[in-house]
């Protein structure tokens, strides 16, 4: 648990007079290990039932990437209770709506009901935790999806690789490393065992948060999650020990190319801390000072009055081990990418040197506020806040505090982060080129 | 003065409470439906008659802000559009505030806020709650109404009527409101380029002074806001409103629905699937105590995906990509409207099915499992609704301006899962009545009236604008003409048929700019083959290759052939010059004369499976002056339009060096930068 990180900030915050909201909710541990988290909104009668698995991509055998994902399907098949092809047909004539989602960090999946079908919902998660049917018939079939996933939205997707390419150059020992859709050829070389094993591994009450939240009274539901889930046989703890990175000290160059562009793009990337840090708060006001809106710098200077760029941006991915803070620019015309990227490390120095002004720390401070609010304003939302702070950040009471961090990040802040992780040595310089046939 | 009324769920699950192991290989029941939890909102009133409600939500440091100016529905007659006209020109700055600074600002404090011609809406923060309050409040009492800006916006009003111009759905829309509540009725007015023209900004003034009046007003504020502190702000902000004159009026009646079922039929020309509504007005309030079997109702005959309507038009018959009804309560006059978009061939056996349909939810019960589906689909759709504050705003706005009673919303749900099948039939046959129905028709009339003729409904004809007009004319009858004069024409007016036989391959770039970007597109052409490549902002989005053994579309890398019956289509048209290989084959037909801009021009049919094209040769000077490409699979139809323009001489060849077309209903014009004959295509292009 890293709470320790956000001791201090709290303290430092101590003095902000009012909250800025109040999610209430209420946590406990079932027997077997499983984290329990109700919130209780009685305000629409609209009920969600979701359970995060700490198991993402990272988790995954170096040969057998793809796994995490994999499962993101696999455990819509069936179960012993609902037969194969069921589990959409019974959420539907309920009124009902689901999804699921994988990160290189976690799964996540959920369903939202009018709030007299949480004991469905309840039901159906419990079925798939206690014991889902993972057959040959199951494997095959969603081994075809999966494949057509891939070409749909990375394959045959314009700069569809960028991600993938970026995160195999900043990342040598994390298993960050590769793609959290993985190798098709991992897939399938894999064995029904092999999918068994991970699904033992993984997928047990003591590596999972289940979140219920919405228009519920909270004794009957304790009882039901007690009934449904109370009875699940704890698993072995599952441990990590993933490897750390040593640190960028050189510039890292690389080219690669793709297909299906014809414009080339150019990369600047930087190896930034887990989102828990306080450096990766700092680290998001940047990218949205740099880059996010029609008056952002990054925009106004190479879009609008240079016309150098056709699109740029900078984005901070962070995990729950790592983050990426990356620069990203198109070329306009015949724009050469080293000048592009000329321009945008200008930008970068003017930020490690000077600080920005106070009107522009405002508005940022009112655009993470309104952000921060708004990502809490349906019932699904907060749902899956809360498992993931609970989960991922070591701190559920972030779902209200959070916005605490953003407010205590100085501009001397925002300078001193530009300062510590965004230099030319510490980063990987990637040139995304069209891919012409002979290559 | 928060009221709540306590939802008493707890009750509900007392009967849960002693029990054995549950039982798994179960799927748990539903509990019963939820009631809801509905605020009850504070209220106060100023003096200048504004009403306001207060929804006091502290899980959010968020509010909003909704004003509802309730009027009742406004005739506009001649000057029609002005409301439009001023509900844009507001929430542009105030008279203090120049507009550029008034969005700033907005835009700084991370809010948003706009108005339309009978209210306004605001969101944000709750720190910065007081100043937008302020805002929105100038905006209302002291809004800017010049010239300039007047100018602009019945610029861009008469543009959108232009663009609907020749839309079969905006024609549709529009003559359908007018026949079925008539055009002395507020609800059948419309807006013409005639009524914009005429409305000026002293109109737009006077507007605003009538009908933008505190008294008739509501402001609903929700979220993080203390009942005592808001209604200090609204009375500083708000209060300053002055009460408008009082001006009153009677709404007139809604016109009578006809006495036996009529088609009332629109020519469009141009139209490749015919719009069909059946529609009649309907005595249909919200506090009535059918309304909630009249959703169900309307739910099962065309509200959805497995309604009676859908699984017949599409699922059975594939006439359509979708069928509905609707029927929304009004206080003042409700209308139903059952209907479809569908192919030209099928107008008349869709409108016999959409009628079959209703006749059939009227005469037989429904299944027990198509009522649970439809109070299901609706209990999930009314509650995910419910989870947006501005709904529970919205309801409890509704509940006042329509005389609801208290525990409308908080009841709604038991009332829509006691509906019985027999209620459904009952209401069915209250309100679905196609004996009174007009089924106003949109649609080429020289492709369906023969056809709608022989269902024995009386056929009435209007014009785009819903007056009363002779039955359309047939085409003009070609004669002395055949297909090949017609074609052997166009050959001799590019270049003859000597120049074109020198030519063995050709490439063709067009440009055009569409919402920002610059689009290309390039067709290369040789004997029997066509490739054409679209490219966005130079990166090429799509590929579509035709040629006698192959036919596929890539994108990105990925090849994906076209399917088999489209393939065989579009073969015919892979080739250097189409009337050339058109010529003494029995693939085209000359079907008329029509007029494209003004003069006259012959027709020449297409026809495929799949994909058919028309093409249309001005008769005085034989060049091709337009393109019609239909695409008809699964149900949906789209068509492709272009007036090919300016013809410009490459190398002893004519070619149109613009083409006018219209793509996803924005027009969209094409210029020719490039010609290279005999140069430049090799069989790569092809592959």
């Amino acid at each position: 648990m890293k709470k320790s990180i956000f001791f201090l900030s709290s303290l430092l915050c101590a003095n902000v007079a009012l909250k800025a909201q109040e999610v209430k909710y209420e946590e406990y541990d079932l027997d077997n290990g499983m984290h329990v988290i109700l919130h209780q909104d009685n305000s629409a009668p609209v009920v969600t039932t979701s359970v995060m698995y700490h198991v993402g991509a990272k988790d995954e055998n170096p040969e057998r990437t793809g796994f995490a994902h994999f499962f993101e399907h696999l455990l819509f098949e069936g179960t012993e209770n609902i037969e194969r092809g069921e589990w959409f047909n019974i959420v539907s004539s309920n009124g009902g709506s689901n999804n699921a989602n994988t990160t290189d960090d976690r799964t996540y999946y959920y369903e939202v009901f009018p709030s007299n079908n949480v004991e469905l919902g309840l039901w159906m998660e419990s079925e798939r935790l206690l014991h889902p049917v993972i057959n040959q018939v199951g494997v095959d079939t969603q081994n075809e999806v999966v494949k057509e996933e891939k070409r749909l939205r990375v394959d045959n997707q314009p700069y569809g690789n960028l991600l993938a390419e970026v995160k195999k150059n900043i990342f040598k020992k994390h298993p960050y490393r590769w793609a959290t859709i993985g190798s098709m050829d991992h897939l399938d070389a894999a064995t029904l065992e092999e999918f068994q094993a991970f699904n033992n591994k993984f997928y047990v009450p003591n590596n999972a948060v289940l979140v219920v939240a919405g228009d519920i009274d909270v004794p009957s539901v304790k009882k039901m999650i007690q009934d449904y889930f109370g009875t699940i046989p704890r698993g072995e703890e599952v441990t990590r020990n993933l490897p750390k990175e040593d640190p960028i000290t050189q510039q890292i160059n690389a080219k690669t190319y793709d297909q299906n562009i014809q414009i080339p793009a150019v990369i600047a990337a930087y190896r930034t801390p887990s989102f828990k840090e306080r450096d990766a708060y700092a680290l998001d006001m940047l990218s949205t000072y740099l880059s996010s809106g029609k008056s952002s710098v990054l925009y106004k200077k190479l879009v609008d009055e240079q016309k150098q760029a056709l699109q740029v941006q900078a984005v901070n991915i962070s995990q729950e081990d790592y983050g990426i803070y990356a620069l990203f620019g198109l070329p306009l015309g015949d724009v050469p990418l080293t000048d592009l990227l000329a321009e945008m490390d200008e930008e970068i120095v003017k930020v490690q040197n000077e600080l920005i002004s106070e009107k522009d720390y405002q508005k940022l401070q009112n655009k993470f506020e309104n952000q921060f609010v708004n990502s809490n304003s349906s019932i699904q939302g907060i749902a899956n806040s809360l498992a993931r702070y609970y989960m991922l950040y070591g701190d559920t009471a972030l779902i209200n505090n959070e916005i605490d961090i953003y407010r205590s990040i100085t501009r001397e802040d925002i300078r001193n982060v530009a300062k510590k992780y965004l230099n030319p040595n510490q980063r990987l310089v990637l040139e995304y080129l069209p891919k012409k046939d002979d290559q | 003065m928060k009221r709540y009324i306590y939802p008493l769920i707890a009750l509900f699950f007392i009967s849960a409470g002693v029990h054995a192991q549950v039982d798994r290989s179960k799927q748990p029941e539903p509990g019963p439906s939820p009631k809801i939890t509905l605020e009850v909102p504070g209220e106060f009133e100023l003096k200048n008659g504004l009403k306001v409600l207060v929804v006091e939500n502290h899980k959010l440091p968020r509010v909003s802000y909704s004003l509802t100016i309730d009027n009742k529905p406004i005739k506009e007659g001649d000057i029609a559009g002005v409301s439009q006209l001023f509900g844009s020109m507001m929430g542009n700055g105030t008279q203090s505030i120049s507009k550029d600074t008034f969005n700033e600002e907005i835009d700084f404090l991370g809010a948003s806020m706009n108005f339309s011609y009978r209210g306004g809406y605001a969101r944000s923060l709750t720190k910065y709650s007081e100043r937008i309050l302020e805002l929105m409040a100038d905006a209302a009492i002291n809004p800017v109404f010049n010239e300039e800006e007047f100018n602009k916006e019945k610029d861009k009003a008469i543009e959108s009527i232009k663009s609907g111009e020749n839309s079969v759905s905006t024609v549709a829309s529009r003559v359908g409101r007018a026949l079925a509540y008539g055009t002395h009725h507020p609800y059948g007015e419309f807006v013409t380029e005639e009524s914009l023209n005429k409305t000026t900004l002293k109109d737009v003034k006077k507007f605003y002074q009538e009908n933008f009046n505190p008294k008739n007003g509501y402001l609903v504020v929700v979220g993080d806001v203390k009942f005592n502190d808001i209604k200090k702000q609204v009375e500083k902000y708000f209060g300053k409103w002055q009460q408008g004159a009082d001006i009153s009026y009677n709404v007139p009646d809604a016109k009578y629905n006809v006495g036996k079922t009529q088609i009332d039929f629109v020519d469009m020309p141009n139209a490749v699937q015919s719009n069909i509504s059946l529609t009649h007005t309907v005595d249909l309030k919200m506090n009535d105590p059918d309304y909630h079997a009249v959703l169900i109702a309307n739910k099962i005959l065309g509200g959805g995906f497995n309604s009676y309507l859908n699984m017949n038009l599409r699922e059975e018959h594939g006439y359509t990509y979708g069928a509905r009804s609707s029927l929304s309560a009004d206080k003042y006059v409700a209308r139903f409207s059952a209907g479809a978009s569908v192919r030209n061939a099928v107008t008349d056996s869709a409108v016999v099915e959409t009628l079959k349909e209703i006749k059939r939810i009227k005469n037989e019960p429904v299944t027990a499992e198509a009522l649970a589906n439809a109070k299901a689909k609706y209990m999930g759709d009314f509650v995910l609704a419910l989870e947006s504050p501005q709904t529970i705003a919205r309801y409890s706005l509704n509940t006042i301006i329509n005389d609801l009673p208290e525990d409308f919303y908080s009841t709604y749900l038991q009332k829509i899962n006691a509906v019985t099948a027999a209620d459904v039939q009952r209401v069915a046959n209250k309100y679905f009545k196609p004996e009174n129905a007009r089924v106003v028709v949109v649609g080429k009339g020289s492709e369906i009236i023969e056809n709608l003729e022989k269902t024995g409904l009386p056929i009435k004809y209007y014009d785009k604008y819903a007056n009363p007009t002779k039955k359309p004319e047939a085409p003009k009858e070609v004669s002395g003409v055949d297909v090949n004069t017609v074609l052997n024409n166009y050959i001799k007016a590019i270049g003859g048929e000597d120049r074109l036989n020198k030519v063995s391959s050709l490439i063709l770039k067009y440009e055009a700019n569409a919402m920002g970007s610059t689009l290309l597109n390039e067709e290369k052409k040789v004997d029997n083959k066509m490739a054409q490549v679209v490219s966005m902002n130079g990166a090429p989005m799509m590929t579509v290759v035709v040629t006698q053994e192959e036919t596929f579309m890539k994108r990105g890398g990925m090849k994906q052939p076209l399917p088999e019956n489209m393939a065989n289509d579009m073969k015919i048209m892979a080739g250097l010059f189409l009337e050339k290989d058109l010529l003494n084959s029995d693939k085209a037909k000359l079907s008329g004369i029509e007029k494209i801009d003004g003069k006259d021009a012959y027709k020449v049919d297409v026809a495929g499976e799949v994909v058919s094209v028309s093409m249309y040769y001005d008769i005085e000077t034989g060049l091709k002056v337009k393109e019609v490409q239909t695409t008809s699979m699964q149900g949906q139809t789209q068509t492709q339009e272009a007036v090919l323009k300016d013809y410009k001489d490459y190398d002893g060849i004519l070619f149109p060096s613009v083409k006018e077309g219209t793509q996803m209903g924005q027009p969209i014009t094409s210029k020719l930068i490039e010609v290279i004959i005999n140069e430049g295509v090799s069989e790569e292009d092809f592959n």
